[in-house]
């Protein structure tokens, strides 16, 4: 599009022409430039330069002669340029109301533009210019100026210039003027065309299409779309008669010249489609348009000028498209192929034509190289003996002329159809047509790739790469090859996978890459193709590319070609022989296939072992089977299989070609060397060999690789497949040929691995642990752990223990608990492990592993010989109750070298439970016979319901007891209550121990209780008391377990806090221990008031069959402050044995409370005589 | 009969199953010219296919003055024509009458679908038919 002037490429544009005060001309057309419609100016500073608006002055008399053209060249430009629609004279006032000296001067400028503009109809506009609004000029003046100048009212117009307001109303005023006229003036100007065409007033053909052209030009000038597109389609129409029927120029040059109007209207029409948003119109004419001149006819030899204006075509219309493309969605129907769209959806993109006018550019080269190789067609330059000199564009669109030159005179002359065909050929010849096809190429690439329309996009990258092939840039066709061939391979489209192949062969052999070049030609041969057309036809040439046809006889020559560079030969070299491949055993070719390799056709090795899992160093058998597409047989050297243990690799030789495999032997001192009677590929024909392997270590032994060496200097390494998880053939698998398993077993077909467990050697020593029953909270529980070699010597053992919730769950701790390191979170503790010779030492021996955390712990064993053990104890402290598991792996190697010998593990493991040894409970008592009242016995504090309540300053009993629940005797050497060490739990109560230990540790026998005896004294009046933690030492007992346990194990129990208060009143029974049947005895309560108070006691004895009793039955009494009272009776028992005394009930009246003493409390013993005690005896 | 006349059975999964010249002009071009185009036209057609329920998707795309025509399956296996002339009741009639003969093909116990139709009996019948229709 940029090829065309300027002036066709944009909308015309109204031209005004403004002449004499220079000074307003810039303000003026910048005003009219920015105008809508714009309005360009043709600014004259003064009247003396208004000649170059004269006219051609034509002699009257010469008759027209004949149209030597359709368009000429220049005319639109001169109509955009020079020729004014108006023209406008400037005068200042002061001209007018001057001197009669400058209104002569005036007139006479008036005059002469008038003079120059006669014969056009170049509208003339008279503007006075005025400073200001109050410089009128008299209305007598006016008119003069008017009638000298022959114009409207209207079209004086007075422009006041210093008043920002007046300006812009004067420049308003003078744009709408000029915008009327300049529509008048091509109104006008349209029409005298246009009645020449209706009257059909012209002498060729060539005027009618001139005429169309120039009304469609006014129209348009008008901004009349509709009209201007009449007649360029007019024009058009007009033109398609011509062909054929004119001859008033050489044949060639004439349809040279009618193409080039055909181009310069139907670009008009197109615009005018576009740009009015007729998306589909456009399209529509421009297929139109095509099909009215795509046929190509005239000499063979200037073909390519036809393609060349297609493609020219094209590429416009594709611009057009593309810059006009933000219409397009809105304006169509989805639908397309109907009726009423039978566009395609392409055909809106302008990818789609950039990439019609690369292959037209590519029909144009073509034409273009056979008219210059074929010397018989050029006859008709040789004739003439050269390219004429100075040829250049004629006055008329479409024709080419010569200047010559003779002394000052230049003559233009026309060319003959000889002359313009080789200077068209040179021009031709000029343009790089290969890198303006790979643009355009490129181009419909980006934008279909844009589109997600992959295929068509890969499409336009092979003819890109194509066309870097032709211009020898292989590296940038090899590389868009790729990628291309990548989509074919992928989606099977085997010919044109074939064809894409056939070109990167080509390339690496131009590029000398010999690894690339055997590569592709291996892929090609292996490629699905059967079909065989008979021989190749050598015209097709050109359509085939380098490949040739797809056949299957070109496979076998692909490969043949391919094996016999291989085997040293050269290739037969291509057309220019500028690159010759060849290979040498010095740079062998290796090529490696791996599972996604397109290579996979043509090299396939799958791998079986026989068995699942074998003991270490007994052998297996494995099959390896290889399989080829290739057309042609191949024959393998030497094939070697590759174990990730490379003690496993093996060599399997062809015996064929090697009788004996002693020379591999001395090669290779490792490998195992085998040979096979033959080692012959066919075309899809499993090669199968089974052999014996030895295993080695134990773990995994996978096959890696299988690589097969032809000839000497190639070699193609596969990795190796298990038959069980092999994919089929990507290209292969939808062909009809005849699948056959790998293996003769097809269950190995099925399930073959070529991975196969090789088992660990049997462990030769043993691993014992033991347990003395179950742990016991808080102790270290011992476990011995004792190796023992049975046949195997250790060396590099390590012990590895681990501790694991036996319920499941693994940790003995949760996560978060392992964050903070305090010990008591943690419920079970590996806290040491002991026995270790050289354990001083460890810190300084790096090779002796120590390392024990919570759970886990790492030892090393020293070196064991057979028949030597070793032992060592694990320390574990249990936290809390709970079952563990145990587990102590030893791993060791049988020989002191590591790397030799093989790694050996031994596991137990051992179920432990940790049990808690004594259960503790405690019990609070008052003394005997004493019972304090106690007023929140009688009236309970909420949220302390439960808690013991203790009278302050009075003596409580406190027995602990300890019950042995373990399943062991143990010994209890100490048992007390510690305090706190704060000051305040001392100061606040008293703590003594009164009894229950003797000094010999208690012996407590499973399910035994011990009770100590403390008295508790608080000293303050607390809700709050710490009673203080009891703390039982115990053990266990040495003498029936296994070991001497020295240590003495704490446990601890903090006793709950209980209230102290002061009782109000305190009440003492008072009796003898015991009473003899008949004797009287006394018997007393003594009630104390505590409090400041004057207390009121109510007090009953009620009667008793045992005894009977002097006293009062009920009465009251009142007890003074810090006073006590002693209610005494006088008992006589009548039965002996234990016997309750009377019930005695005291009440205060104070606190309505009262006072039972307990069934114990108010039992005697009555002796039936006077006891005898022996106390002699009893010591 | 049209001059140029390539057709091609494109299987669910892109691959070309069937594929034969069923111009009556000797071979300007060679095969794999006319399936450049047609597997580039495979594009337009994924889209299309799904905006309509006709089979027949008529001509989709146009090549210089070679258009494809396309009769997609419910199975979406696409039968794909490239052509020159119009004749388009006579493509869809052998578009149907080939739609047929792939479904007796489908019937074959032994035919895996999606593999290449190496059937001569079928390749006969479509060659017969692009003479009839095309």
């Amino acid at each position: 599009m940029e090829d065309y002037p300027e002036e066709l490429r944009t909308p015309p544009v109204s031209l005004v022409s403004l002449v004499g005060c220079p000074e307003l001309h810039q303000a003026i057309s910048a005003f009219l430039h920015s105008e809508q419609p714009p309005i360009n100016t043709l600014a004259l500073p003064d009247f003396s330069k208004i000649s170059v608006l004269a006219r051609k002055q034509k002699d009257p008399l010469a008759s027209t002669p004949a149209a030597a053209g359709i368009l000429k060249r220049d005319w639109l430009l001169k109509h955009r340029t020079k020729i004014p629609a108006v023209a406008a004279a400037l005068f200042s006032s002061e001209q007018v109301t001057g001197d009669p000296a400058q209104w002569l001067q005036l007139c006479t400028d008036l005059e002469n533009l008038k003079a120059v503009l006669r014969g056009r109809s170049t509208k003339l506009v008279v503007v006075l210019m005025q400073r200001s609004v109050n410089d009128e000029v008299s209305e007598d003046l006016m008119i003069a100026l008017r009638k000298r100048a022959e114009i409207d009212p209207k079209h004086l117009i007075v422009f006041v210039q210093n008043d920002a307001s007046e300006l812009r109303i004067s420049l308003n005023r003078l744009a709408s003027i000029f915008a009327e006229l300049c529509n008048t003036y091509y109104r006008e100007e349209g029409r005298k065309i246009k009645v020449r065409i209706e009257k059909k007033s012209f002498t060729s053909i060539e005027l009618n299409i001139r005429y169309c052209f120039k009304a469609a030009i006014y129209a348009e000038f008008r901004r009349d779309w509709t009209e201007a597109l009449r007649f360029y389609e007019d024009g058009y129409r007009a033109l398609r008669e011509m062909i054929g029927t004119s001859t008033r120029l050489p044949p060639i040059q004439r349809l040279v010249e009618i193409k080039a109007v055909a181009e310069q209207l139907h670009f008009k029409i197109s615009t005018l489609l576009l740009h009015g948003g007729k998306v589909v119109e456009a399209i529509t004419w421009f297929n139109k348009h095509i099909a009215a001149y795509e046929r190509l006819v005239g000499e063979p030899e200037i073909a390519f000028l036809h393609w060349e204006w297609l493609s020219r075509q094209f590429l416009v219309f594709a611009e057009l498209l593309e810059t006009s493309s933000a219409a397009i969605p809105s304006t169509v129907s989805p639908r397309f192929g109907t009726s009423e769209n039978p566009l395609t959806d392409w055909e809106f993109q302008p990818a789609y034509y950039y990439q019609l006018a690369a292959n037209h550019l590519r029909e144009k080269r073509y034409c273009l190289e056979c008219s210059t190789s074929v010397p018989e067609y050029s006859e008709l330059s040789s004739t003439v003996g050269g390219v004429p000199e100075s040829v250049m564009l004629s006055a008329y669109v479409g024709q080419y002329a010569r200047l010559f030159e003779e002394g000052n005179t230049n003559t233009v002359l026309p060319l003959s159809d000889s002359e313009y065909v080789s200077y068209a050929r040179m021009e031709a010849r000029r343009f790089q047509d290969t890198y303006e096809i790979i643009a355009l190429f490129r181009k419909a690439y980006e934008s279909f790739s844009g589109l997600k329309a992959s295929r068509i996009a890969s499409y336009c990258s092979n003819r890109m790469a194509r066309e870097y092939f032709i211009a020898k840039d292989f590296n940038n066709a090899k590389q868009l090859f790729d990628g291309v061939a990548c989509l074919y391979r992928q989606e099977g489209w085997v010919t044109l996978l074939w064809e894409s192949l056939g070109y990167l062969r080509e390339c690496s052999r131009r590029l000398g890459s010999a690894k690339d070049f055997v590569e592709y030609s291996l892929e090609m041969a292996a490629l699905p193709i059967f079909s065989d057309l008979g021989p190749e036809n050598s015209e097709n040439k050109r359509d085939y590319g380098p490949a040739g046809p797809a056949t299957h006889s070109m496979r076998q020559r692909v490969q043949e070609e391919v094996f016999s560079l291989l085997k040293g030969e050269h290739v037969p070299v291509t057309t220019d022989g500028s690159c010759v491949l060849h290979v040498t055993e010095d740079e062998p070719i290796r090529v490696d296939i791996d599972l996604v390799s397109p290579l996979r056709v043509a090299f396939l090795a799958s791998v079986a072992f026989h068995d699942q899992s074998v003991k270490p160093g007994s052998p297996t058998m494995i099959t390896v089977s290889l399989l080829s597409q290739l057309p042609c047989p191949i024959e393998v050297d030497q094939l070697e299989i590759q174990f990730n243990q490379s003690t496993c690799n093996f060599i399997i030789v062809n015996a064929h070609k090697f009788p004996s495999t002693e020379k591999f032997a001395e090669d290779d001192q490792r490998s195992l060397v085998e040979s096979a009677p033959s080692l012959t590929l066919s075309s899809n024909k499993w090669l199968r060999l089974t052999s014996e392997v030895k295993s080695g270590q134990s773990g995994k032994l996978e096959c890696l690789s299988v690589s097969a060496k032809i000839g000497h200097s190639f070699m193609i390494s596969c990795r190796a497949e298990s038959p069980a998880s092999m994919e089929d053939l990507p290209l292969w698998k939808f062909e009809e040929w005849l699948e056959s398993f790998p293996t003769k077993d097809p269950g190995l077909a099925f399930y073959g691995q070529k991975v196969i467990q090789v088992e660990e050697p049997e462990p030769q020593v043993d691993l014992i642990l033991s347990t003395t029953g179950p742990a016991l909270v808080g102790e270290k529980f011992i476990v011995p752990v004792t190796v023992e070699s049975k046949g195997h010597a250790v060396h590099s053992g390590e012990l590895k223990i681990n501790l694991v919730d036996a319920r499941g769950g693994g940790m003995l701790m949760s996560p978060r608990d392992a964050e903070s390191f305090s010990s008591d979170r943690r419920h079970v503790e590996l806290l040491n492990i002991s026995g270790i010779p050289d354990e001083d030492e460890s810190q300084t021996d790096s090779d002796n592993v120590r390392k024990i955390q919570h759970s886990f712990g790492v030892v090393s064993v020293p070196v064991l010989g057979v028949g030597e053990s070793w032992s060592s104890k694990l320390e574990i402290k249990w936290h809390r109750p709970k079952s563990v598991m145990l587990y102590v792996s030893l791993g060791y190697y049988t020989n002191s070298t590591e790397a030799a010998s093989q790694r050996v593990n031994v596991h137990r493991s051992l179920q432990i439970e940790g049990k808690i040894p004594i259960i503790i409970s405690h019990r609070f008592m008052m003394p005997f016979r004493q019972e304090p009242l106690l007023l929140s016995k009688v009236k309970a504090l909420p949220g302390y319901e439960h808690r013991v309540s203790l009278a302050v300053n009075e003596t409580s009993i406190l027995i602990v007891s300890a019950r042995n629940c373990s399943e062991v005797p143990l010994r209890l050497p100490s048992m007390s209550i510690e305090m706190d060490d704060d000051d305040d739990s001392q100061n606040s109560c008293s703590v003594q121990h009164i009894g229950g230990i003797s000094d010999d540790p208690v012996l407590l026998v499973p399910g035994e209780e011990f009770k100590g005896v403390f008295s508790v004294t608080p000293h303050v009046d607390t809700l709050n008391l710490d009673v203080g933690t009891v703390c039982i030492n115990w053990t266990r007992d040495s003498k029936l377990g296994s070991e001497p346990q020295d240590s003495i194990i704490v446990t601890k129990q903090r006793l709950p806090d209980v209230k102290s208060e002061k009782p109000p009143i305190v009440v003492n029974l008072e009796c003898p221990a015991h009473a003899i049947l008949g004797v009287p005895f006394s018997f007393y309560v003594r009630v104390r008031n505590l409090t400041s108070l004057l207390q009121e006691i109510k007090y009953s004895l009620g009667d008793s069959q045992s005894f009977v009793f002097c006293g009062p039955h009920n009465d009251a009494a009142f007890i003074l402050p810090k006073a006590e009272h002693l209610i005494s009776y006088e008992l006589v028992p009548l039965g002996s044995g234990p016997q309750q005394l009377p019930h005695i009930t005291i009440s205060s009246v104070r606190y309505s409370a009262a006072l039972n003493p307990t069934a114990a409390e108010s039992t005697i013993f009555v002796y039936p005589s006077e006891p005898k005690f022996n106390t002699e005896e009893s010591k | 009969m049209a001059n140029t006349a390539c057709f091609i059975i494109v299987s669910r999964n892109d691959i070309p199953i069937y594929e034969a010249e069923v111009g009556s002009a000797p071979k300007e071009e060679a095969a794999h010219q006319h399936q450049f185009i047609l597997h580039a036209a495979l594009d337009i057609v994924q889209d299309l296919a799904w905006t309509t329920s006709a089979m027949f998707l008529k001509a989709v795309e146009r090549f210089n003055d070679l258009v494809v025509s396309v009769y997609v399956t419910a199975g979406h296996t696409r039968l794909m024509l490239l052509h020159d002339s119009r004749n388009e009741d006579g493509i869809k009639s052998f578009f149907q009458e080939v739609h047929e003969l792939y479904i007796k093909i489908l019937l074959n116990p032994l035919y895996l679908s999606g593999s290449r139709i190496t059937s001569s009996h079928f390749d006969t019948k479509v060659r017969a038919l692009a003479r009839k229709y095309l």
